[in-house]
């Protein structure tokens, strides 16, 4: 049967902010954890056993809800997925620097204000702007398999902001989720608002803000290629 | 005592929608599709709406397509009869299956990415538990978006909602229900991130907030959900339904409890003890691995309580091993590649190498607020609620009575909000306006909040949490009998106490998780006591209800199972009739919505 190895010792040096009195530190907190415990539930093990003022949030701890993204080590990530063994052998160390996305203003501790950082996706207007005329009653749209699966990994972005927070541009940019966001809706067929959709695209906050470092696929949790859409975009693929 | 609780501002819009997922955001869009401008404010417990947790269901919508040559809505009706164990309503089933085609196409016209066919339609998947012709073969059924079909629909749904201007209180929580004159007028909402109280007075409230299943020591749902919707109904003195009715899935990935999907166990998975002994096939010689879900269950966690399970080191859980180490590499890689990088990401195991911890995990409750098919809130059976109404899974119209098929609970999510979203549509044409605020506004969740922030005890809030979730886990899950059941409730009113003696380490209102955690232990808490109620009237088994004391289902327990909580552990109990409309109208098929056996 399974085996487990002994517990790891760990240093968290984690980034406090406290709005009642605006005051900003570091806090290390040192703690043993199992290899397969998550870097959320080491943050709930502080709570339970040593301070439960440490504010962090979290939700689904599936990586599907995109709650938990935080910089370890200066790398974005969700927190739900990185394994105590995994950062381990990642980061080569027992010290983890943990420290808000920086999106958005910080509200406490790790939680930041997401709904700031959501503007920019509310900008592109995630939904279907104008519709194509509508199949007969009853029926969808017909889509071939091989249009969606041209735009259907861009689908899958869950705004955690991760690749918004590793982007090398950081000012009067919409950011590579939002821009995303605007894409898909690009490639879909039953959008018609393609002239609203462009202007957004390349617009002065839009794409040509793109340094193409690709730091945004090289951090994104889902693994999407995010610089490929964007790429596309500025090969005016869309026009 | 710090700053005086008070209450900030107040918000007047024309509707107020509690809980923000797949069937409040379908709520709210149906609403200002039927009204244009009407103003709507939607509170989420969650970061943001898109991050409900509809977003991490997986397998899909259960849906007859009408271009569908072998497929009948009657199918689909009969399926979701059987699996309830014959206590969902008939009248609720006919409206959800006759409506299901027309709200697929409603998301997928509203911008859904549904996985097609190669003739560019909606591709459909098959799911336990559908059938054609009666429970003879497997239907094709499911419509789905890849294995993100959740996020699909919140997706879809939240981005509506957004173009429809729906004004949005993020991470915030509905405290208080407000009512005058027995109408239901709004509520008071905490907004955690800055720790005001607002005051949302509406003509038309509705809540929507989700499953409860945190108080078990593994689920599948979320961090927040707490039963916060479930103990608000109680605190007004209204009733809940079926929440005895618990689904657990056999094989939740010990730790986070996300599921692993029966179908490892299909390619020939085997379960395994401490000894490595194949237990399975002790208790079901034939089905072995693959006997229903809720047997499954019961069979690990019975080798859990005679001491063959193991217990997890690192998240001190206890549990068994799945075993896939014997299937053929290329099954790894072509079939379930999908779940096995979940024991890979979250648990560390090579499955392919390894052995894989498993354990049954919370899933689902069938039960929650009781409505009527309009998504009407009920205080009895005869009377509504005027101005409350709930839709998903928060509430108990019923779909799935004691026990709910696969995808038919997106489907609920996205038919049941329409409706309600069409029933406040009309009821706001004449409403009359919530009127000033109420005197004794706030007095309730003041003097909740007041006794957080001034008790002086010497309790921790993690021990209660974990004895707690041990307790349900033990008295109050796959396993119920009249011992543990009473022993549970008497154990749930000590720490009930117990829980009214944690000292706070902040005082602080502001993004105070520590606050906020004391206020969910006491829903958990409210909730559980309210499920061992039920659980301990029912004297049988049911679908989600297992009494090891009555393991048959019995004639004389044929209706669900109403509770109302006047003060902690004083537990009234009323009962529903299950509707039998299909069966009482004697149309074609009607002798198969008669009470039948749940076999498969």
């Amino acid at each position: 049967m399974n085996t487990y190895p002994k517990e790891y010792d760990l240093t968290l040096k984690i980034s406090r902010y406290d709005p009642d009195t605006r005051r900003s530190w570091v806090q290390g907190y040192r703690l043993k954890a199992g290899r397969i415990l998550r870097f959320v539930d080491l943050f709930r093990k502080i709570n339970d056993e040593q301070d439960p003022t440490l504010a962090w949030n979290s939700s689904c701890e599936h990586g599907q809800c995109g709650t938990c993204g935080m910089k370890i080590n200066g790398r974005p990530v969700l927190t739900c997925e990185l394994l105590v063994e995994n950062a381990v052998n990642l980061f080569k160390t027992h010290t983890f620097v943990v420290e808000p996305l920086t999106v958005a203003p910080v509200i406490r501790d790790l939680v930041i204000d997401m709904e700031k950082a959501y503007e920019k996706v509310h900008f592109v207007k995630p939904y279907i702007i104008q519709a194509a005329s509508q199949p007969p009653e009853g029926d969808e749209y017909r889509i071939s398999p091989r249009v969606l699966e041209s735009y259907v990994e861009a689908t899958r972005c869950i705004n955690c902001f991760c690749c918004a927070t590793a982007c090398v541009t950081q000012k009067n940019y919409l950011g590579p989720n939002a821009v995303l966001a605007n894409i898909v809706r690009l490639m879909d067929p039953r959008e018609m608002a393609k002239q609203e959709r462009m202007d957004i695209l390349y617009s002065e906050q839009g794409t040509p803000r793109c340094r193409t470092a690709q730091a945004c696929s090289f951090v994104c949790p889902k693994e999407i290629d995010i610089a490929h859409f964007i790429a596309l975009a500025k090969e005016g693929n869309f026009r | 005592m710090g700053k005086k609780l008070e209450i900030d501002s107040v918000l007047r819009p024309e509707v107020l929608v509690i809980g923000a997922g797949g069937a409040g955001l379908r709520c709210a869009a149906e609403i200002c599709e039927r009204r244009p401008g009407t103003s709507i404010v939607a509170v989420t417990k969650v970061y943001s709406p898109q991050k409900s947790h509809t977003a991490t269901a997986q397998g899909g919508m259960a849906a007859v397509d009408p271009n569908d040559p072998v497929d009948k809505i009657i199918y689909h009706m009969f399926d979701t009869w059987k699996g309830s164990d014959c206590s969902s309503d008939q009248n609720i089933i006919k409206q959800v299956c006759e409506s299901a085609w027309e709200q697929i196409v409603w998301l997928e016209r509203h911008g859904m990415h549904f996985s097609r066919t190669e003739e560019g339609r909606i591709a459909k998947r098959p799911f336990g538990g559908h059938m054609l012709n009666f429970g003879e073969v497997k239907a094709f059924r499911a419509c789905y978006e890849a294995d993100r079909t959740g996020k699909g629909i919140m997706d879809t749904v939240w981005a509506e909602s957004l173009r429809h201007g729906v004004e949005f209180l993020n991470q915030s929580v509905a405290t208080e229900l407000l009512f005058r004159n027995g109408s239901c007028i709004g509520a008071i909402v905490f907004m955690e991130q800055n720790g005001k109280f607002v005051a949302v007075l509406a003509k038309a409230t509705v809540m929507a907030t989700g499953g409860k299943t945190r108080m078990y020591q593994v689920s599948s749902n979320c961090r927040q959900n707490t039963g916060d919707g479930l103990a608000l109904i109680l605190q007004a003195g209204l009733p809940v339904m079926d929440v005895e009715a618990v689904q657990f899935h056999p094989t939740g990935i010990v730790g986070p409890g996300i599921l692993a999907s029966e179908a490892l166990r299909g390619e020939g998975a085997i379960l395994r003890n401490k000894d490595g002994e194949p237990f399975m096939e002790r208790y079901a010689p034939t089905a072995k691995d693959l006997a229903p879900r809720d047997l499954v269950s019961r069979c690990i966690m019975t080798e859990i309580r005679e001491g063959r399970g193991c217990t997890h080191p690192d998240h001190k859980l206890p549990h068994v091993w799945l075993d896939l180490r014997h299937i053929p590499e290329y099954v790894h890689k072509t079939r379930i590649q999908e779940v096995c990088g979940f024991f890979c990401k979250f648990v560390g195991v090579q499955p392919q190498f390894e052995l894989c911890p498993v354990t049954p995990t919370a899933h689902y409750q069938m039960g929650g607020a009781p409505t009527n098919e309009s998504g009407e809130v009920q205080k009895d059976p005869q009377q509504i609620v005027p101005g409350l109404y709930a839709c998903g899974e928060f509430a108990a119209a019923s779909l799935h009575g004691h026990n709910r098929l696969g995808t038919n609970s997106l489907l609920e999510l996205i038919t049941m909000g329409k409706v309600v979203g069409e029933t406040v549509a009309t009821f706001l044409n004449d409403a009359e306006d919530p009127g000033d605020v109420p005197q004794d506004m706030g007095e309730h969740v003041f003097g909740q909040f007041s006794r957080y922030l001034e008790s002086d005890g010497d309790e921790h809030y993690a021990e209660i949490r974990d004895t707690l979730r041990v307790l349900m886990t033990e008295k109050v899950g796959v396993f119920r009998n009249e011992k543990g059941l009473t022993e549970a409730i008497e154990a749930l009113k000590e720490l009930k106490e117990r829980a009214a003696n944690i000292r706070l380490s902040s005082k602080s209102l502001a993004m105070n998780q520590e606050l906020l955690q004391l206020w969910e232990l006491d829903h958990l808490l409210d909730v559980s006591i309210v499920i061992a109620d039920c659980a301990l009237a029912r004297r049988e088994s049911r679908g989600g209800h297992a009494r090891e004391d009555y393991p048959e289902r019995s004639p004389e327990f044929q209706y669900h199972t109403l509770a109302y909580m006047t003060e902690y552990g004083k537990v009234t109990l009323g009962q529903r009739p299950v509707d039998m409309s299909i069966f009482e109208a004697k149309g074609e098929h009607y002798e198969k919505f008669g009470i039948i056996e749940r076999k498969y």
